[in-house]
């Protein structure tokens, strides 16, 4: 870390992109290597904590981290750590400009920010992860985390849905997720393709047809803030589990991530650093409605 | 107590501005704006209140935050803090309270702002009593008064056709010393304003939350234009938003600066999700979060209300969302 950045929270790292690839529709994937001090600060993050992408010129946004440190192979990385991934949707000017840089390009990193999924406190538990499109990003660090310490965690299931198949992401992971001892996948899309030989419909279908037990067990979902709302309505109402049990990570389109822009207020709560991970307990007490 | 006849506080001030900058209220088209000063003739000795705040001094409408080239596929980062003296002439009582609220969010508040600590830092407020109340004024019913030294280096009460100075702090004490008229004392300090009071009760943190479904919110809305005037006029309002600008090449160079803004939640952006999601699309919700922010989540958060009583969005309000009328309600029920 530089003198500059341990004074000034806002200036980024600089990170080299050092693998950019199609994972699903307009949706890339970009692994990062850090640069000039960011390694050390991205040494130890937390599955659910997020960061700032800069596309110079442009801007910079929030982003999941899609990975855990150290996980699997080091793909590219010159200084065997401290790579990120990113999972990226282009949909805005800053996601854009993103989609448009390749190999070698350098982009901002901010981070490691906001509280992350307690993964030690879901020790013993039975998982069940539910994601929906680009918000399956968070959660690809949960599922590194229960394939590299298996033992850890108890019954391990993931529910994994998209608008269409095409917009499925990181699909070439599925063969090693299915591989994993006491793990299940399901999919589902609400439109199916000629290809298609899984669930057919949204996930609240799919959640009640798989009927996940609530004992001993925590679910993990993110997706659009509608789908968050009917997945848990489900899961209380339908299949007995307690809000405290859900755990889900919500998202606003921040400026600062330090708690100072004000813009990702949710009540008494700043999604920033008093989130993104809550629980619906937790969202249910709120004043104001995330939804 | 020191006493200072209106000529040498004028002289003193060109002193001053020999040195660092002097910022101080000036007539601009007909507004009393804070502004650098070349001479210090220009300076507005007698007003009510100014358009804007202080606050743009320290948290400026747009700042360069850093600046950011590209070469080849390198790119170098150059942070850009604030630098230099900076001394403000005539400063109210309401916007030193201001600034005291945005410490509590950029400075108390880990991690610390850099850029507003820096101003913050370097900048000494020679404040100025208020002679008269304007009609808007509420000051006194959140926790202020007209002649309020609170958060001032150097604070001016207008007697007997000169000042008495009152030295605060060890930065007013520092710029006092510039000036050897700084020696003799005064007996008490004056108050010159009759401070009226309103009959304003400001309810307290706790009577809020019960209050946030009322359909008040809705009604209040109706005429709201989501203008956000309210917000860029107050003296601690402090929502941003950052981007990034390309600066005009020079010699084919590709460089940019991100940039800071003033922001405010009654914008309808302002909460969006990616995605498009907008979890705060009606008005009477932004507007609600605008009074829940200054009277229940700034205060439960960071200490002090988000209000100095300035008045100010009562005046800039096209149409008269008076922010006394909602305390009123939430007061009384």
């Amino acid at each position: 870390m530089t003198d500059e950045q341990k004074t000034n929270p806002m200036l980024p790292y600089l990170g080299k992109l050092v693998e950019v690839k199609d994972i699903a529709t307009e949706i890339k994937l970009f692994r990062v290597e850090m640069l000039n001090g960011g390694a050390e600060a991205f040494h130890s993050y937390k599955p659910g904590q997020f960061a700032f992408v800069s596309a110079f010129g442009v801007g910079e946004a929030p982003f999941g981290i899609a990975n855990i440190p150290h996980f699997g192979e080091h793909n590219g990385s010159t200084n065997g750590d401290a790579t990120l991934d990113f999972a990226i949707n282009r949909l805005g000017s800053v996601t854009t400009d993103l989609h448009e840089l390749g190999v070698g390009d350098m982009v901002g990193v901010r981070g490691p920010m906001g509280n992350g999924f307690p993964m030690d406190k879901f020790k013993g538990k039975n998982l069940i992860v539910i994601g929906g499109g680009i918000g399956g990003a968070p959660l690809r660090p949960v599922i590194q985390t229960v394939i590299a310490n298996r033992a850890d965690y108890g019954h391990f299931q993931i529910l994994w849905a998209a608008r269409n198949p095409s917009l499925l992401v990181f699909t070439d992971e599925y063969d090693q997720w299915r591989a994993t001892p006491d793990t299940e996948l399901h999919l589902t899309v609400d439109q199916a393709d000629d290809t298609w030989n899984h669930s057919v419909g949204l996930i609240t279908q799919l959640l009640e047809g798989v009927a996940p037990s609530p004992e001993n067990a925590v679910t993990i979902t993110c997706g659009p803030p509608i789908m968050i709302h009917f997945v848990n309505r489900v899961l209380v109402e339908k299949l007995g589990f307690m809000p405290e049990q859900n755990y889900v990570t919500l998202e606003a389109r921040m400026h600062c991530g330090i708690g100072k822009c004000g813009r990702c207020n949710l009540g008494t709560k700043l999604i920033c650093v008093d989130g993104p991970v809550f629980t619906m307990a937790e969202v249910g007490a709120l004043l104001e409605s995330f939804l | 107590m020191n006493y200072l006849t209106h000529q040498e506080v004028a002289a003193w001030l060109d002193r001053l501005a020999q040195e660092q900058t002097l910022i101080a209220p000036l007539d601009i088209a007909g507004n009393i704006l804070y502004r650098p000063v070349n001479d210090t003739k220009e300076v507005v000795w007698d007003f009510v209140r100014s358009f804007m705040s202080v606050k743009e001094v320290f948290f400026p409408p747009t700042e360069r935050m850093m600046l950011m080239e590209k070469i080849g596929q390198q790119v170098t980062i150059t942070e850009t803090l604030p630098q230099g003296n900076t001394i403000i002439f005539g400063v109210r009582p309401c916007d030193a309270r201001g600034l005291l609220t945005l410490d509590a969010l950029f400075i108390d508040n880990e991690p610390v702002d850099p850029y507003y600590a820096r101003r913050r830092e370097n900048t000494t407020l020679i404040g100025l009593a208020c002679q008269s109340v304007g009609a808007s004024c509420f000051c006194t019913n959140v926790g202020g008064a007209p002649d309020d030294p609170t958060g001032m280096d150097i604070m001016l009460t207008a007697s007997n056709g000169g000042y008495v100075a009152e030295i605060i702090t060890e930065k007013g004490e520092k710029i006092s010393k510039k000036f050897p008229v700084f020696d003799g004392l005064s007996e008490i300090r004056p108050h010159p304003t009759h401070a009226r009071k309103r009959e304003l009760k400001v309810p307290p943190k706790e009577v809020w939350p019960a209050r946030f479904n009322d359909d008040f919110w809705a009604e209040m809305a109706e005429r709201c234009l989501s203008c956000r005037i309210c917000a860029y006029v107050c003296p601690s309002c402090r929502c941003f938003d950052i981007r990034d600008e390309v600066l005009p090449g020079t010699d084919g160079r590709n460089q940019s600066e991100r940039i800071r803004c003033w922001d405010s939640c009654n914008g309808i952006p302002y909460r969006r999700v990616a995605g498009g999601h907008n979890p705060r699309f009606m008005k009477n919700q932004r507007l609600r979060n605008r009074f829940f922010c200054k009277f229940y989540y700034f205060p439960l958060h960071y200490g002090p209300v988000s209000c100095t009583g300035c008045g100010r969005c009562i005046d800039a309000c096209p149409v008269n969302v008076d922010i006394t009328e909602v305390l009123g309600y939430v007061g009384r029920r």
